[in-house]
């Protein structure tokens, strides 16, 4: 059976055999690295929610009303835990990247160099989005207070729009982040922003002309009726 | 001494020349210029009337002031005796007017009056505020005689007051404290008081300059260390308390976000103290007491109301985090009475107090915000103890203050079961 359709075959089995050969440790390597990432992942997920548990973040969490946020999005889960899983996902992702960079392939080498470079990008646009909601929280909840404390009109509203306003500059800020249709995100904050001032100023002194004199008018006589108390309160 | 190398050199060389004084009486003062003549004065006289004989010092620690404060101190002086006291000092007053450095507050105006104490080894100590319009000379006599000829330590004021005034005094810190500390010092923040060198000494072993203690929290400061520390306490009465009028627009939720916050963070750094401690004991009371009629004043019931009741609709979540369910049942139904009907019965209000402390010691939400969702609670409270006391002369007012001192003593467990839960 000698002739060149034999040599054909066996050039091809043989190229097959070395390609295999070359490419089997480095499967064998992408698999023991892509397990010890996930063993690395489990202990560090349970190590940072030990520590978690230990510094008390799911009550910071309950105080700050990150939990609340959680729980409308339909996370049951405790923080600490939520943290852990989220560490455990980013480490188990990257030594999934690097066993698939060890089988060498040029496609997946490009495409894990560009999640690398993008990754710190994600915890960026993560970052700000959390800490952009704490801060929101928080002073909404102090403009609720101080507008309750003021006796004026709508304290929740005015807390409301707080919230809102720094909700969208956090969220333009991490689109931003991601480089997601920069110039578009900018112009739309823009836009979005200048149109609920624009609106709630129509609204203030064209649509609700008289509701706005009346409220003015409360105000304004109820500060002159109203002359403080002629007590010392210390 | 080298303790007291944070004082300014230029201020020790004043002092060396002074060299040990018997009696020290600080003012401490940022823009007072209209009313601290009249406070140097009458520190003069009580001087010259009360301790002729001894070696005594005016001490004035300035926090900057641009209104001139320093110039009317440095102007202010007796120069007639005679008509005012029918005799002279036999001693030359020592009058230093220095600018106090760190944390712009009271407290560090203070810390330098104990640094001075220290340095001139007065036997003797009284700090008075600047802004007193009522102050006499016979206040230097009650606030110093208990300590110079009596052995006292300290010395806590007692105002007359109107039976409205000093609300946050009533409701919360002097009941709180006693109950606390076990001591009825019926002024713990009066403002002025009297110490010895001793306490002084001890005041400045204490490294609280950095905190909320050096801006606004050393009142009661004062008078918790002095208690907790086993010093001999008395109060003395010093009459009316009238001083220059505040600004009008002073937020009450800040003020009393300050004062309740050093009254709670006391609680958590002597809570190994205060935890033993059941019932209270009196004091000894120096000065002649006495009650004057009551003028009716201005007191808007209404308003209030309604902050208590936009807090009750707006600040529910948050009262339920700090609040344990029964009591936020309990404020909730408040909410249901008319005016002429509503009362917040003492108590609940000291169960309000006391979830609000273990809240705090907590950390259940930020302090600041946790301090500033009491305001509606204690607006509902004035307005239940108004309108239940239209009629009440000041001793009624007392009796009334006194059963809830009383519920703040037997609800102690209480607060210890759940502080420690």
């Amino acid at each position: 059976m000698d002739g060149p359709f034999t040599d054909a075959v066996m050039t091809t089995l043989e190229k097959f055999y070395e390609g295999l050969e070359r490419f089997l440790p480095n499967l064998f390597a992408a698999l023991v690295i892509i397990a010890i990432g996930w063993l690395v992942a489990w202990v560090l997920k349970k190590l940072i929610r030990r520590t978690l548990v230990l510094a008390r973040f799911d009550q910071f969490c309950d105080s700050t009303g990150a939990s609340q946020m959680l729980a409308r999005a339909d996370i049951r889960a405790a923080p600490s835990e939520c943290a852990g899983r989220f560490a455990f996902w980013i480490v188990f992702i990257s030594f999934l990247m690097i066993g698939l960079s060890a089988l060498n392939v040029g496609v997946i080498d490009r495409l894990i160099a560009e999640f690398f470079m993008y990754l710190p990008k994600i915890f960026a646009a993560l970052l700000i989005l959390f800490v952009g909601f704490l801060i929101g929280n928080f002073l909404s909840r102090a403009a609720l207070l101080a507008a309750v404390n003021a006796n004026m009109p709508s304290p929740r509203a005015i807390s409301l729009v707080v919230k809102f306003l720094i909700a969208i500059l956090a969220f333009a800020m991490a689109l931003e982040q991601l480089e997601i249709a920069t110039s578009i995100v900018t112009a739309a904050f823009i836009i979005a922003f200048g149109a609920v001032m624009l609106g709630l100023a129509i609204a203030f002194g064209l649509g609700g002309r008289d509701v706005a004199r009346r409220v003015l008018e409360k105000q304004f006589l109820e500060k002159q009726e109203q002359e403080p108390d002629e007590f010392s309160h210390i | 001494m080298a303790e007291n190398g944070w004082l300014p050199e230029s201020l020790r060389e004043q002092l060396r020349s002074v060299g040990d004084v018997d009696i020290l009486v600080g003012i401490p003062s940022f823009n007072s210029a209209q009313t601290i003549g009249h406070v140097v004065r009458a520190v003069q006289a009580g001087f010259a009337k009360y301790f002729p004989e001894e070696r005594t010092l005016l001490i004035n620690s300035d926090g900057g002031s641009t209104d001139g404060t320093p110039e009317v101190v440095r102007s202010a002086s007796i120069n007639d005796y005679h008509t005012i006291l029918a005799a002279h000092p036999l001693r030359p007053v020592h009058k230093i007017i220095t600018p106090y450095h760190g944390i712009p507050g009271k407290g560090s105006a203070l810390r330098l009056v104990f640094g001075v104490a220290r340095e001139v080894n007065a036997k003797a100590c009284a700090v008075v505020d600047s802004d007193l319009r009522s102050i006499t000379p016979e206040w230097i006599d009650l606030l110093i005689s208990p300590i110079y000829r009596e052995g006292f330590d300290f010395v806590a004021p007692l105002y007359h007051r109107h039976k409205y005034d000093g609300t946050i005094t009533n409701s919360i810190v002097y009941p709180l404290t006693r109950a606390l500390y076990g001591k009825r010092v019926r002024q713990p923040i009066g403002g002025d008081f009297g110490f010895s060198g001793r306490l002084a000494e001890h005041y400045l072993a204490h490294d609280v300059w950095h905190t909320d203690v050096a801006r606004f929290g050393i009142d009661i400061w004062m008078t918790t260390m002095a208690i907790t520390g086993g010093f001999k306490i008395c109060q003395s009465f010093l009459g009316a308390k009238i001083h220059a009028a505040k600004d009008p627009g002073a937020d009450l939720s800040a003020m009393l976000m300050q004062v309740v916050s050093s009254v709670f963070s006391l609680m958590e750094a002597h809570q190994g103290h205060w935890k033993k401690i059941q019932g209270s004991e009196p004091v000894p009371t120096f000065g002649f007491e006495y009650t004057v009629g009551l003028e009716p004043i201005r007191v808007n019931v209404d308003r209030m109301l309604q902050i208590f009741r936009t807090g009750l609709r707006e600040l529910g979540p948050l009262w339920e985090k700090i609040l344990t369910p029964e009591t936020f049942q309990e404020i909730t139904r408040l909410g249901d009475a008319d005016e002429k009907s509503f009362r917040y019965p003492p108590s609940l209000w000291v169960r309000t107090i006391y979830d609000y402390a273990v809240a705090y010691h907590k950390v259940v939400i930020n302090r600041e915000h946790l301090l500033k969702s009491l305001t509606p609670l204690y607006l509902g409270r004035i307005a239940s103890f108004v309108l239940e006391t239209p009629e009440a002369d000041a001793d009624d007012v007392e009796r009334l203050l006194e059963d809830l001192c009383q519920e703040y003593e037997r609800m102690k467990p209480y607060l210890i079961q759940r502080w420690e839960s």
